[in-house]
């Protein structure tokens, strides 16, 4: 008597295949045969082994099972094999046309038995039957009565019927006898409520357990793909001039992350002592290419993106700044430790100011968190915002003399349009004057003659005029005209809006 | 399986396209039969012989060998939807959307090569719509394992604009042309793109459109639901691109055209029509409008309260209340101009307090009245700046004199559109 695995080694840890069996049907008269045969050359060399066609066997049964039928399914199937170990038919029994156990069916019912009895009476039925059957099928649909079937075959026979398929065509299987077939007519078929979606929601809902191993499989198969394998360098050099790759990185020319490191402590003394832009900018470039081609993603990465970025706004430079700007969301988003995201947010919020992009906008505001709200920098930048959105100039200047960070840097490269925007403003509203050392307070301006310059950049220095002023006893006072002044301020302005493009934006 | 293709047969025979699409839907009842109905080795065999018998069956015959081989292949992706939602506790949402990748791509083939006809119109859009729903619950269960990405719905995108196209690009004449497709595709497009939030997407869409105008038909000749979504999101476009009076023409019809029922998309059109209209005309909601919805009602009425009381601090509070809903629905920069509003509505107060025919008001006066409604001690400069803004923007008439401290308004109209 062969004793069944489970009872020497382990449980039934029954897998489901990645495929689906299909094993091919004996007929009666061959069965026999076949068992015989089984018998001579396949007896087990061990006691615990299955028979692949019971192992098939035990698949197929889990393959349709219900959920909830799971533990049932087990019992019985338990017992379907423990007999046929103990009276040592486990190697005679054509497992392929075996009746599964009832549980394992998804429906149970008519259907089921005549399943489990159905295996010598109904692989095949009369051709010429069925085809008649099938015709008052159609009728019965076009004329939604209800439709029955006698014929008991299961859907899985479909799947363990290849032998029989040449010879039949497959009209053995019309419907299942079950509730729903009876029902189907036109309208059932048809009808698609508004909220379909709701109802898969609901009706795969129960589904939904998180699948641990699809991030796992997510990581491999981006980590197998040969346009994303890493490189690791092998260069030595402190330094390297940038050059945009246009073909695979060669690991020679690539410095690896010590050297690299090194490179960065370089280029920090050498932008101290020299201040050479164009040099450190292209320098950075080639620092920033060799970690993206070793992937190298670490606070050292944010450290590089972060110090080329404060470099670049420094400069002006906000084609370079922007770069890095997006680069530096993508490594905070990925929540790599160090940096200094609040800084770089707020950066971003004044960036966007400049560029005029308010859906972008949007979408950062949708993004703050509570404990960016509070952040000193973010806040000053969310209050830039409002007095950009307000016009109110007047808090604008103020915040643009207290800038945290750099951000009176980024500010800069908006500040002139702002100031043209609020001299149109003013020009428009006051009358017949406005004191020429009160815009100088007003707009932000260090003194009077820096003031003076930006009115002879805009060609609208003739309209700052000496007043008499019998008040100030006799002497002159500096205003602006404002009423002569508007039309030229209102085309710088128009001027000054229409130029927001910046290369490399996001 | 032979219910499924029967009901393909019949919707041939009547010309049913309701019907023809309901084979293909996810919520058809015999979907869990149809998956168990054959296995991946010979469903295509399979389909194809049911098929060609429901074919023979038919007189006149649906359709030709060519006809059957689309439609086998439409079936046969349409078959590994159904296996991979019912035959697995688990549904791995990435199969069942590249099946209904070949099932969608199979119904456009099928409308480019095999010859479909308008009225199986349905059956491109029951694919459609369910590739993008399926598309959307394939990137959720990646986003779910902690991946950040929109990979399938932007495929999606990719392959119902390919249909968009399709229907936009028939030349047949327009009884029988694919044409009245374009707006059904439009609206799922749409909505796919504002889920990617790749909105400038749906702008290429409405200029394919445009270019393509003249031979369109009507648009009201469409179905009115197809009609009100499509001005839905005409509107919503404009907005965001702060074109304020098209906005505004787009989303009064979507609104006007809705259907009384339809609570949920009116509240959908209102809320970007309420902060429309706040800005073209200084219009705000009635609370007799805003009672049947009552999440708009709780943001949308304090606001208008505010706004027409002059309240700055209660405006800014609510504002701040509502904030992060308003900056979801994108509507949060525009209505914050509403704040002008507010103060021109509590300028106005002073000028009414000074006595009609008062024309100079002290700046300082208007400073108490913004001090005290704002809660916070404000600078005459910050005040005059205010001033200075209505002024430049039309909202008030007049002028500042600097030297005296004083605020002149016009002597008629000073408040334009108020009455005073």
């Amino acid at each position: 008597m062969a004793t069944p695995p489970w009872r020497t080694a382990g449980g039934t840890a029954v897998q489901r295949p990645g495929y689906h069996p299909v094993t091919i049907k004996k007929t009666l008269g061959t069965t026999a045969a076949a068992a015989n045969n089984y018998t001579a050359s396949q007896k087990p060399a061990s006691r615990t082994q299955f028979p692949d066609a019971l192992k098939a066997y035990v698949a197929r049964t889990f393959e349709d099972c219900p959920t909830e039928n799971k533990a049932e399914v087990e019992v019985a199937l338990k017992k379907i094999i423990t007999e046929a170990f103990e009276n040592g038919s486990v190697w005679t029994i054509d497992w392929a046309t075996y009746p599964l156990p009832a549980a394992a069916r998804r429906n149970s019912g008519d259907s089921d038995r005549m399943d489990t009895s159905s295996d010598d009476a109904s692989p095949v039925a009369a051709p010429a039957h069925t085809l008649g059957k099938f015709h008052k099928i159609g009728k019965g649909l076009n004329g939604s009565t209800a439709v029955t079937t006698t014929n008991g075959n299961n859907k899985r026979k479909l799947g363990s019927r290849n032998q029989s398929d040449h010879s039949e065509p497959d009209r053995g299987t019309i419907m299942r006898p079950d509730k729903r077939s009876k029902k189907q007519a036109n309208s059932d078929y048809s009808y698609e409520g508004p909220d379909a979606f709701k109802k898969l929601d609901r009706k795969y809902k129960k589904h939904q357990t998180k699948n641990v191993f699809s991030q796992y499989n997510a990581m491999h198969s981006a980590l197998d793909s040969p346009a994303f394998a890493p490189v690791v360098g092998r260069s030595t050099k402190l330094e390297k001039r940038y050059l945009r790759l246009t073909s695979a990185p060669d690991p020679d020319t690539v410095r690896p992350l010590h050297v690299l490191e090194k490179t960065l402590d370089l280029l920090k003394s050498k932008w101290k002592a020299e201040n050479n832009y164009s040099y450190i900018c292209d320098q950075f470039k080639s620092l920033r290419q060799d970690l993206t081609v070793q992937h190298i993603k670490t606070d050292f990465t944010i450290s590089v993106y972060e110090i080329h970025a404060r470099i670049a706004l420094e400069k002006g430079d906000l084609g370079e700044y922007n770069q890095c700007q997006s680069q530096l969301a993508n490594l905070y988003a990925d929540k790599i430790p160090g940096g200094h995201p609040h800084e770089f947010k707020a950066y971003r919020i004044l960036y966007l100011l400049h560029t005029c992009n308010r859906s972008d906008m949007n979408d950062v505001l949708a993004s703050l968190t509570p404990a960016e709200k509070q952040d000193r920098a973010i806040l000053h930048a969310l209050a830039v915002r409002g007095a950009v959105a307000s016009g109110n100039f007047h808090r604008f200047f103020r915040l643009y003399l207290d800038a945290p960070n750099m951000g009176g840097y980024l500010m800069d490269s908006f500040i002139d349009r702002e100031r043209l925007a609020a001299l149109a403003t003013i020009c428009k509203s006051y009358r017949p004057d406005i004191p020429f050392r009160h815009i100088t307070e007003e707009l932000g301006f260090e003194n009077d003659s820096e003031c003076e310059a930006f009115f002879v950049k805009h060609n609208a220095a003739d309209f700052i005029k000496t007043k008499d002023d019998a008040n100030a006893g006799g002497k002159g006072k500096i205003v602006l005209e404002t009423q002569r002044a508007l039309p030229t301020l209102e085309a710088a302005k128009a001027a000054a809006f229409k130029r927001v493009d910046i290369k490399g934006q996001i | 399986m032979e219910s499924l293709i029967r009901a393909w047969r019949l919707a041939h025979a009547s010309e049913n396209g309701k019907l023809l699409a309901s084979t293909l839907s996810l919520t058809n009842t015999d979907l869990e039969e149809f998956a168990y109905s054959t296995n991946s080795a010979r469903v295509a065999e399979d389909i194809f012989r049911t098929l060609e018998y429901e074919n023979s069956a038919a007189r006149p015959k649906v359709t030709n060998k060519a006809g059957l081989e689309a439609w086998a292949e439409v079936y046969v992706g349409f078959w590994k939807v159904a296996q991979a939602l019912e035959r697995y506790d688990e549904v791995e949402w990435g199969t069942v959307f590249s099946g209904m990748k070949e099932v969608t791509q199979a119904v456009i083939r099928g409308f480019q090569n095999a010859g479909w006809e308008v009225w199986q119109l349905e059956v491109l859009f029951t694919a459609c719509k369910y590739l993008r729903y399926v598309a959307i619950r394939a990137d959720e269960a990646k986003r779910a394992a902690g991946e950040d990405t929109w990979k399938q719905l932007e495929e999606a995108a990719r392959i119902i604009n390919r249909a968009f196209n399709v229907c936009l690009n028939d030349r047949a004449e327009l009884a029988q042309s694919r044409k009245w497709g374009t707006y059904y595709i439009i609206n799922l497009l749409f909505k796919t793109y504002f889920k990617l939030n790749a909105i400038t997407l749906s702008k290429n869409i409405l200029k394919a459109l445009v270019a393509n105008t003249t031979e369109m038909p009507d648009l009201l000749d469409f179905r009115t639901s197809e009609v009100v979504t499509f001005k839905y999101y005409c509107g919503v476009i404009a907005f965001l691109d702060e074109d304020y009076f098209k906005a505004e023409e787009h989303l009064d019809m979507a609104y006007r055209l809705c259907h009384k029922a339809a609570q949920k998309n009116k509240e959908l059109i209102l809320t970007y029509l309420i902060p429309t209209k706040l800005l073209t005309h200084r219009q705000l909601p009635t609370a007799a409008l805003l009672k049947p919805y009552p999440a708009l009602e709780a943001l949308f009425l304090p606001l208008a309260k505010c706004i027409k009381a002059g309240n700055i601090r209660e405006y800014d509070e609510n504002l701040a209340k509502g904030e992060d809903w308003f900056v979801k629905k994108r509507i949060f920069l525009t209505l914050e101009r509403g704040r002008d509003i507010t103060l021109r509505n509590l300028f106005r107060k002073v000028y009414l307090a000074a006595g009609e025919s008062k024309t100079r008001i002290p700046v300082d006066h208007f400073r108490a009245a913004v001090s005290w409604k704002s809660g916070v001690d404000v600078e005459a400069e910050e005040v005059e700046c205010f001033l200075a803004n209505m002024m430049y923007k039309g909202y008030v008439k007049g002028y500042i004199s600097r030297e005296r401290g004083m605020v002149v308004l016009s002597g008629t109209n000073a408040f334009p559109g108020t009455g005073v």
